[in-house]
């Protein structure tokens, strides 16, 4: 049971991905050839094993609640596209309803 | 012809250098010209800092001996994997979507190497976020096999195996994370490690999946490679993965005890490798140790596993790359579609494939199914693996099924280019460190030897590799082989 166009579609858009009409079939076919393979772990009995979630048994180290040097605003926003007043700048996020500043 | 300095190893050219025989300045140039002389036709580099380089050498000329021998790797040679950020030199991953990309910062390992005084020669190519197994996948150009410029050099640690391979650098870093400097290593006939996970530190190594991404060494000679691996180990605060400096330095008694896993020796595994690791079991047993047959039985479900938890890794990864704070960004009205947008362009198929799988894996109601069973059969793998150690010392088995394949030829067929990863992918998934050595030739190309130790054990398996570099073929350059 493969992922369906529509599927595979809402989960770009998840992906925040754009998909054309034509790059869909190549996507669709690599797709589900690949979670055909992946369905073979289905037939395993996992029911008592434990997830790995690290590799090498070791406690969560903690760090010294100190102060230390950090980059400053200017080297942080460098690479930055669009940047205003030490800040990255984006779209309006909000819609203005009617007659409002632009602010 | 007189050996040029290009052909000499890392270790050499530093002793050499220390003894005040060589400047690091002729070191350079003989390597800039032996680039220049090879990558036009070979494109191991995205970008070479040979202005750099020069100001470096001439910056050591005036050390000491004293400053020259406190430095371990003063007047040798690196290249560094595209995905490893520096500071004065752009860094890509080989993506649109970071083109022009100047880090703030220099990764962990870029640190430790200009203090060990090694001269940074550039910035190698690489699969797109390190996703591939051919470097077909770079954005801006592949890179060809030194040995039959018709293959590709492996992936996605490609550019720095082939720069190795080709004599332009004695040694150059890679990341690792399901084979990606042991299978390129294979394909060009060099050497290459993925230590423990965590022994080397990930600060500045862009994240593809983290539970599996390991930096690690390339080199022609054993010792240059342990060379390297001694300036990069070591524990960082900067990553909270990277292990305590808790080295095993239980010596290694001889008999060594050679596990060979059934599992990896079947079917899919060309002939004429499995003849070449049949003679290299051989001299092992000649040398008196011990060879034992053994079982690794989930590793048929490790390709699954690993193409499961990479992508999903990796879809949360790459989220990052949205247009707004760094890296490319396609304008739009609205921010939704400037994210779109921006990614669209940004990104090229390989990783949009894997986008969307590993955000399908995690997706609502597809998490256990996927990412959880996945993360369950890697328990599975990591008990083969301690059950084995518990009887032997080493596991060994080829590095890849076949030799180098031609460019184009799976490019478009991405499982088939999924399912040569197979001998590679499990030491990720179990976190253990893995060499891969050149052991011969079969269709007059490089084979590799994969030699696997249990977690930790780093030290042991270079200690092994060392010893064993004996029986494996001299080192030989491209050309010598061309006519």
């Amino acid at each position: 049971m493969g992922l369906s166009d529509q599927e595979i579609l809402h989960v770009a858009r998840l992906a925040r991905l754009r998909l054309t009409t034509a790059e869909l079939p190549g996507i669709r076919r690599d797709l589900n050839r690949v979670l055909d393979y992946v369905s073979q772990l289905q037939a395993l009995d996992l029911a008592d094993i434990p997830p790995t979630m690290h590799v090498v048994n070791m406690e969560m180290p903690l760090r010294d609640d100190v102060v230390a040097p950090s980059l400053s605003v200017e080297e942080a926003t460098k690479n930055a596209p669009q940047v205003e007043a030490g800040m990255f700048k984006v779209p309006r996020i909000v819609e203005s309803e009617g007659g409002g500043d632009d602010g | 012809m007189a050996k040029s300095l290009w052909m000499e190893d890392a270790v050499t050219l530093h002793e050499l250098f220390v003894a005040g025989e060589v400047r690091a300045t002729d070191i350079v140039e003989h390597h800039l010209e032996r680039l220049n002389a090879r990558d036009p036709v070979i494109r191991a580099f995205l970008h070479v800092a040979a202005e750099q380089a020069r100001a470096q050498a001439a910056v050591q000329d005036r050390w000491s001996p004293a400053e020259r021998a406190e430095r371990p790797l003063s007047g040798v040679p690196v290249a560094i994997k595209d995905n490893i950020v520096t500071e004065t030199m752009p860094t890509t991953a080989a993506s649109r979507i970071l083109q022009n990309f100047y880090a703030p910062y220099n990764a962990t390992v870029v640190d430790k190497l200009y203090e060990a005084g090694a001269i940074v020669i550039g910035k190698t190519n690489l699969d797109e976020f390190a996703m591939g197994s051919s470097t077909e996948h770079s954005a801006f150009y592949p890179t060809r096999n030194p040995w039959a410029l018709d293959r590709v050099p492996g992936g996605s640690s490609g550019g720095s195996a082939a720069a190795v391979a080709a004599g332009m650098v004695p040694l150059a870093l890679g990341s690792d994370t399901g084979g990606s400097i042991r299978q390129p290593s294979a394909y060009c006939g060099i050497i290459g490690m993925k230590p423990t996970y965590g022994r080397v530190s990930r600060y500045g190594l862009i994240a593809f999946a983290s539970s599996l991404d390991q930096i690690g060494p390339m080199a022609r000679r054993v010792r240059d490679l342990r060379a390297l691996y001694d300036v990069i180990a070591g524990p960082d605060p900067r990553d909270a993965t990277s292990l305590p400096d808790t080295t095993d330095a239980t010596p290694l008694s001889r008999p060594w005890r050679i596990g060979v896993p059934r599992e990896y020796f079947g079917e899919g595994l060309d002939p004429e490798i499995r003849h070449v690791l049949d003679r290299h079991l051989s001299q092992l047993r000649a040398e008196g140790h011990e060879i034992r047959d053994i079982s690794l039985p989930h590793t048929r479900f490790a390709i699954a596993a690993y193409y499961l938890i990479a992508p999903a890794e990796a879809s949360s990864n790459l989220s990052r790359y949205d247009g707004i704070r760094y890296g490319f960004r396609r304008e739009s009205r609205d921010l939704v579609t400037l994210y779109e947008a921006t990614r669209d362009e940004g990104f090229g198929p390989e990783v949009k494939r894997r986008i969307l799988l590993g955000t399908h894996a995690l997706s609502s109601g597809y998490y256990d199914a996927y990412y959880l069973t996945a993360q369950k059969v890697r328990t599975l793998i990591r008990r083969d693996f301690d059950d084995a150690f518990h009887t032997v010392d080493f596991v060994v088995t080829p590095t890849t099924p076949e030799v180098a394949f031609r460019l184009g030829e799976r490019s478009d067929d991405p499982l088939t280019m999924y399912l040569g990863d197979i001998y590679t992918v499990t030491a990720n998934l179990a976190g253990l460190p893995a060499i891969s050595l050149p052991v011969g030739w079969a269709h007059g190309l490089p084979v590799g030897v994969q030699w696997l130790a249990k977690p930790l054990a780093d030290h042991q398996l270079l200690e092994a590799a060392e010893a064993l570099e004996g029986l494996l073929p001299p080192v030989r350059f491209p050309e010598e082989v061309e006519g």
